[in-house]
Order: C-alpha cells, then sequence, then structure tokens
C-alpha cells in the first residue's frame, strides 16, 4: 500500500461534477492570491476564505493541538476548523522542511476526531520529487485540470504575491512618519481590493494606483531615520495577527522598518542558500534550518547596511528559529547592534511586548545617536 | 599519524547521537589508530552547566548534550559533534541535528572548540560514508584508510546492533509484565533523566522493551500504516516497533524530553491512533522529580495489573 493510497483510504470522494469547496488555512494578507488563483485556474473548484484570525482562532486551535507544538500548529488548526465551519468540503494542506511537513497528518486526525468530514488534500504526502505525484495531486483539486490555463493564472498568482510583498514592504517603511494616516487608510483599501480583483489588468491597475498613492502622502521622514530590520519564522514573522501587529507597532514609534523575510523572497524567488551561505561563513558553516541560513544572511546585511536594531520574532516551541538565536546573539554583539528577540505564544500579550518593545527602542535610539 | 606519540583524541560528549553511533565512533576511531575519551555519566552538574550555554527554550536533551561538550574543552584535541540531517527521503532528522555543529559553536562564544564534524545530508549528495571519508581526512588520514575504516567500523556496528536486537527480541517472549519504552534513546538511556524510568520499571518487577531496538528496516516499512507522512526516521522506527510488538507487550512509556519538536506531534498521534492497549504519555522536564515519575509509572502498572486480574 503506498502512502498516498492510505491517507486517501475512507474518505468519501466527491463526484467528477460536483464543485469542490476548497479550503486553505489564513495566512497573513496571501489568501487573497490563493483565492485568485483557486476561482480562475479551476473550473470544478471554488475557494472559501477563512474567516480573520481572531483570539476564537488560536483558542479553538489551543483546545485541540498537543502542548508543545509550535504556535502556527495552533493558529492554523483553529483556521481550519473555522473554514470548514465556513462551509469548505476539501482543505489543503501545504508542507515544509521543519515540522510543518507533519502539521497535515495530525491536522487531519485531530480534524477526523472531532467528528469532521471533509477530503484532506495532504501536500507532504505527494512530496516525492516525482512530477506524477504533483499531476496527482492537482487532480484531486481539479479532476481535468487545464495545463495552460493553470499555468496563466498561477503567473499572475504569483505577481500578486509579488505586489502584496512589495506594497507591504513600502508602507512599513514609510508608515512612521505619516502623521495624516493616509497611508493606512491607502494600505487598508489595497488589501480589501486584492480579494476582489478579477483580472490581471485589475490587478496591475490597483498595484500603480497605490503606489502612485503612497508617492502623494506628504512624509516627514528624516535624512536619516531610525531604521529596525525584522527577521524570523516563515509564519509569524509575517502574519500580522500572530505577531500582535509588531510591524505597525515599531513603524508607530517613528522608526522605519524592513522584512526582509516574506513569500516572494523565501518561497518564489528565492536566490538560493549558497551564495547566502558565503557572507555568513564566519557565523555558520552548515544551513541549520530552513530559514536560518536567509535569517542570518539578512541580520548581517542590516547591520552591514547600518541598521540601528534587529527583531527576531518567533512563535513558541519554534524548534529551527531557537537555534538561530545563539547566532543572531554573537552577530549583534560584534556589530554592537540592539537585538531584541520575541517568541509569540498564546499567553504573549500586547502589553509585554510592548513594554520589552519600548526598552528596546530606547537602546536603538540612543545608539542612532551615538553614530 | 597514527605513530605512538603523536596519537590524537577525540572527545565524545555522552550525549544526543552518542547513544545511536558510539559502537561505530569507536570501532571508527579505533581502526584509524586515533584516541577517545568520552564525557562523564549525566550529572545534575552536566545540566546546569548545559542550560547555561543554551537558549531557555531549547530542548532538554540539547541543554545535556551542551553540558557534555563543556566537560571536554581542554581535555582532547577535538570534539565530535556531527551533523545529521537525514540518511534518505522520510529517513530525516530533528532539524536541530543539523544545526548542531553551528549551534555548539555560537553557544560558546569566544572559545575556541576545536570542533570536529562530518555532515551527513543523504538527499544532498552526501552519504553516511562520504562523511567518515571527509572525517578521516580532516585527522590527516588518506581517503582509503577512511575508507577501510568506515566499512570496518559500520561492520562492527552492525553486527552489534543485530545482536542487541536479537537479545531485544527474546524480552518480548518472558513471562510477567512487560513494558515498551517508546522514546529516543538519549531521552531513556540518559541515567540523569529518562533513565529513571527503567529504574522504577525494575523496581515494581516489570520488563521494559525498547521501542527503538528492532529491526530498522522492517520497521521503516511498518510505520506506514500508522504514520504514511512521518518523515523522522527515529520515529519511524519507533512507530513501526510499535506496530509490530504491540500485541506482546501490556502496555507501552511513550516517554520524551519536553519540548520535543518531532515527539510533541508524533506522540500525539499515537496517542489518538493506538489502540487497545494502555499507553502512557511521559513528558520529562528539567522539574521532573524522581517522586512524581515514580507515582504516574506505579499508577500506571497498577492498571495494567488491574486489567490482566492480578490485584
Amino acid at each position: 500500500m503506498s502512502s498516498i493510497e492510505s491517507i486517501t483510504q475512507g474518505i468519501t470522494d466527491i463526484p467528477d461534477n460536483k464543485t469542490k469547496k476548497l479550503g486553505f488555512p489564513r495566512y497573513a494578507e496571501y489568501n487573497c492570491a490563493v483565492k485568485y488563483f483557486i476561482d480562475h485556474a479551476f473550473d470544478n473548484a471554488e475557494y472559501v476564505l477563512p474567516p480573520k484570525l481572531t483570539r476564537r482562532s488560536d483558542e479553538l486551535g489551543v483546545k485541540y493541538s498537543p502542548e508543545s507544538v509550535c504556535f502556527p500548529f495552533k493558529t492554523l488548526l483553529g483556521s481550519m476548523i473555522e473554514v470548514l465551519e465556513a462551509g469548505a468540503d476539501t482543505l489543503v494542506m501545504p508542507h515544509g522542511l521543519c515540522r510543518l511537513g507533519y502539521f497535515g497528518e495530525l491536522m487531519e486526525q485531530i480534524l477526523r476526531d472531532m467528528g469532521y468530514d471533509f477530503d484532506f488534500i495532504n501536500m507532504a504526502a505527494y512530496n516525492t520529487g516525482k512530477k506524477s505525484d504533483w499531476i496527482r495531486m492537482l487532480k484531486r483539486m481539479e479532476p481535468h485540470p487545464n495545463v495552460p490555463k493553470i499555468t496563466k493564472y498561477a503567473i499572475e498568482g504569483d505577481k500578486m504575491v509579488g505586489y502584496l510583498d512589495d506594497v507591504t514592504e513600502r508602507y512599513y517603511e514609510n508608515v512612521g512618519f505619516d502623521p495624516s494616516g493616509e497611508m493606512k487608510k491607502i494600505f487598508r483599501r489595497f488589501i480589501a481590493e486584492m480579494y476582489k480583483v478579477d483580472s490581471r489588468k485589475e490587478i496591475e491597475d490597483l498595484y500603480q494606483r497605490t503606489i502612485d498613492a503612497f508617492d502623494s502622502v506628504k512624509l516627514n521622514k528624516p535624512a536619516h531615520p531610525i531604521r529596525v530590520g525584522m527577521v524570523g519564522e516563515f509564519f509569524t514573522v509575517m502574519d500580522p495577527y500572530s505577531n500582535l501587529g509588531l510591524e505597525q507597532k515599531i513603524a508607530d514609534m517613528g522608526v522605519e522598518v524592513h522584512r526582509w523575510m516574506n513569500i516572494s523572497n523565501r518561497l518564489l524567488h528565492y536566490p538560493g542558500q549558497k551564495n547566502m551561505a558565503v557572507s555568513i561563513k564566519d557565523y555558520t558553516k552548515y544551513e541549520m534550518g530552513p530559514t536560518a541560513t536567509a535569517n542570518i544572511w539578512a541580520a548581517k546585511r542590516y547591520a552591514e547596511m547600518g541598521y540601528d536594531g534587529i527583531i527576531h520574532v518567533k512563535s513558541a516551541y519554534c524548534t529551527p528559529e531557537i537555534d538561530v538565536i545563539p547566532v543572531l546573539q554573537n552577530l549583534c554583539r560584534e556589530y554592537k547592534l540592539p537585538l531584541l528577540c520575541l517568541s509569540f505564544g498564546a499567553q504573549t500579550s500586547d502589553v509585554g511586548v510592548e513594554t520589552r518593545l519600548e526598552a528596546f527602542y530606547d537602546m536603538v535610539r540612543a545608539k542612532a545617536m551615538r553614530m | 599519524m597514527s605513530s605512538g606519540e603523536n596519537r590524537i583524541t577525540v572527545g565524545i560528549p555522552r550525549g544526543m547521537l552518542y547513544y545511536r553511533y558510539m559502537s561505530l565512533w569507536s570501532a571508527f576511531f579505533k581502526e584509524l589508530g586515533v584516541d577517545i575519551i568520552v564525557s562523564e555519566p549525566t550529572s545534575r552538574e552536566t545540566f546546569n552547566t548545559g542550560a547555561a550555554h543554551a537558549n531557555d527554550e531549547t530542548c532538554l536533551s540539547e541543554k545535556i548534550f551542551l553540558g557534555h561538550v563543556a566537560e571536554l574543552v581542554g581535555k582532547c584535541d577535538y570534539i565530535l559533534v556531527p551533523r545529521l540531517c537525514n540518511l534518505g527521503r522520510r529517513q530525516e532528522y530533528c532539524v536541530r541535528f543539523m544545526a548542531m555543529p553551528d549551534l555548539t559553536e555560537n553557544c560558546f562564544p569566544g572559545q575556541d572548540l576545536h570542533l570536529l564534524t562530518y555532515s551527513v545530508d543523504e538527499m544532498h549528495g552526501s552519504s553516511e560514508k562520504d562523511a567518515y571519508i571527509d572525517l578521516a581526512k580532516q585527522l590527516g588520514f588518506g581517503k582509503r584508510e577512511g575508507k577501510k575504516a568506515y566499512s570496518k567500523a559500520r561492520k562492527v556496528y552492525e553486527e552489534s546492533w543485530n545482536a542487541r536486537v536479537k537479545a531485544e527480541e527474546k524480552l518480548y517472549d518472558t513471562d510477567g509484565i512487560k513494558i515498551m519504552i517508546a522514546g529516543h534513546s538519549y531521552v531513556y538511556q540518559d541515567p540523569y533523566f529518562g533513565g529513571m524510568v527503567t529504574d522504577v520499571l525494575k523496581k515494581l518487577d516489570v520488563t521494559a522493551v525498547h521501542a527503538n531496538v528492532t529491526n530498522r528496516k522492517r520497521a521503516l516499512e511498518l510505520s506506514d500504516a500508522v504514520s504514511p507522512t512521518c518523515k523522522w526516521e527515529v520515529s519511524r522506527e519507533i512507530i513501526g516497533s510499535i506496530v509490530e510488538h504491540k500485541n506482546k507487550v501490556d502496555g507501552i512509556i511513550l516517554v520524551s524530553a519536553f519540548p520535543c519538536g518531532p515527539d510533541a506531534m508524533v506522540n500525539e498521534l499515537l496517542m489518538r491512533k493506538i489502540n487497545g492497549i494502555p499507553v502512557l504519555n511521559l513528558v520529562l522536564d528539567a522539574q521532573s522529580g524522581v517522586a512524581g515519575i515514580e507515582t504516574r509509572l506505579e499508577s500506571f502498572i497498577d492498571i495494567i495489573r488491574l486489567k490482566k486480574g492480578m490485584l
């Protein structure tokens, strides 16, 4: 019995002619691109948007998860429950290089034990490196895939992610210097409209309109603003809900925030580890984990570019990022850079983060003033 | 290199992979004429020293490991800290084993540890054999010497392992209550913390068998029936062994160190999927006292005795 057959056993097959309602967990605002892709590329599937993550998603996740699993598992489990409630009948779970590769199997088991009925497409089960297995996976989402159409919309989805990351990057670099509050409004409108776009032209127009609107905002940004670089774990560093809106909090202190880690840079257009590894060879000899090389590389780059501080963000119990911390500590010691390491879990409170952030800001400002 | 006075001494930290690979390492270094010293068995002191070097959130086993490394500093020419990513697809190790040499180095800032390392990453073209040849080269030996030492050591390793498996299999036929300990060898074999599980079971007159001491190849195959996408080799060996031996034991104790990445998930899955036999999920942390563990094990064994009509 092959592993793929065994995992699909006992699952009611949904007849070909019925439209599948695909659910995919909430992941920052990237769901707009997933939605666009699924709604356009597939004829027999529609996308069910999971509700925005809330306290309830976490509470559901925490209640049904093992204790010392990393927090994204809990959040994603909560999100999966909410997308089932929203009407999804087929869940798609991505895989990854760390424990993420095992999320799918345990999540499916927990959801079935809870009594939910659904079709589960665990991408980890098809991760054999064989093209035929990818096609088998695709066929479970769309029985008769139209490959040229899928390719077209995959490219457009990729573009959307690129625009989203670009706009997000520009936003956090500048919003701290906009007393009018206009940037915030533009950014919010952009995100809301990203879930409504219907064609490549609409995507491109929206992007251009947003950039132009950003440019027209009058900023009071000094020539040498305080700059902070944010690095960290793949999920928590990108997801504003999970990191309690950390990027916005830092920006609101009048700081330019930069975060290299996003889907475009790490996943879709990753330059590869090898060249990154060269520049950090004084700190690490080998790749230490799925995002370790990129994070250490980014931190070093921030240090060399004269940033005033580094913030490392991860969820509680994230094994690979726990192991990155000692390296960042050594790096920041050498560059005499303040480093703040934040670990987010169910107990992390807004007040706690703000207090630590204020203390960090004082150090960062003191350093910036010495320069 | 192997002549009398200029002998090299390699220090081996008694933690983590030590419990899986010691016989391979000792045979390999013996064949090359390299001396080895092993750090002392774990004590409270080992743990405290390691914890002082480690990040707070890291697992108990890593803290202990760093304590062993600290003990070896200055006592040998090199300290062996291997990197083990995988031995093939779905034969992966926890990401911490991939980070181990760099992590160790970075946990001792400003100190030159003289780490000796090798990297096994079969999925990216670096086999165990290549890694050992590289190890020999680092110590000044030629490729041929390295190759020869590896194949000899590998043979010794396999023979000693097979003998251990054979002895373990016999335990399933003994009379009385038999309990399977399912966990990483570096957890349950460490005398300072996991070791107390075996000690308590012995006191309770129970035969302990160890899930991971099993025919590994068969276990990997059998594990798919319970966990088709599990990618960690040791977890799969344990799962497969449970599938194979479940009906020959009276209960299973899942023993893990807090917080263990793979175990947190795999043991949860096992608690949900292994039916028809009492299972105890025992997570050990730095605060686990003998008394607390003893009480939990006693009541677990009482339940089994009750079930068997022995109480």
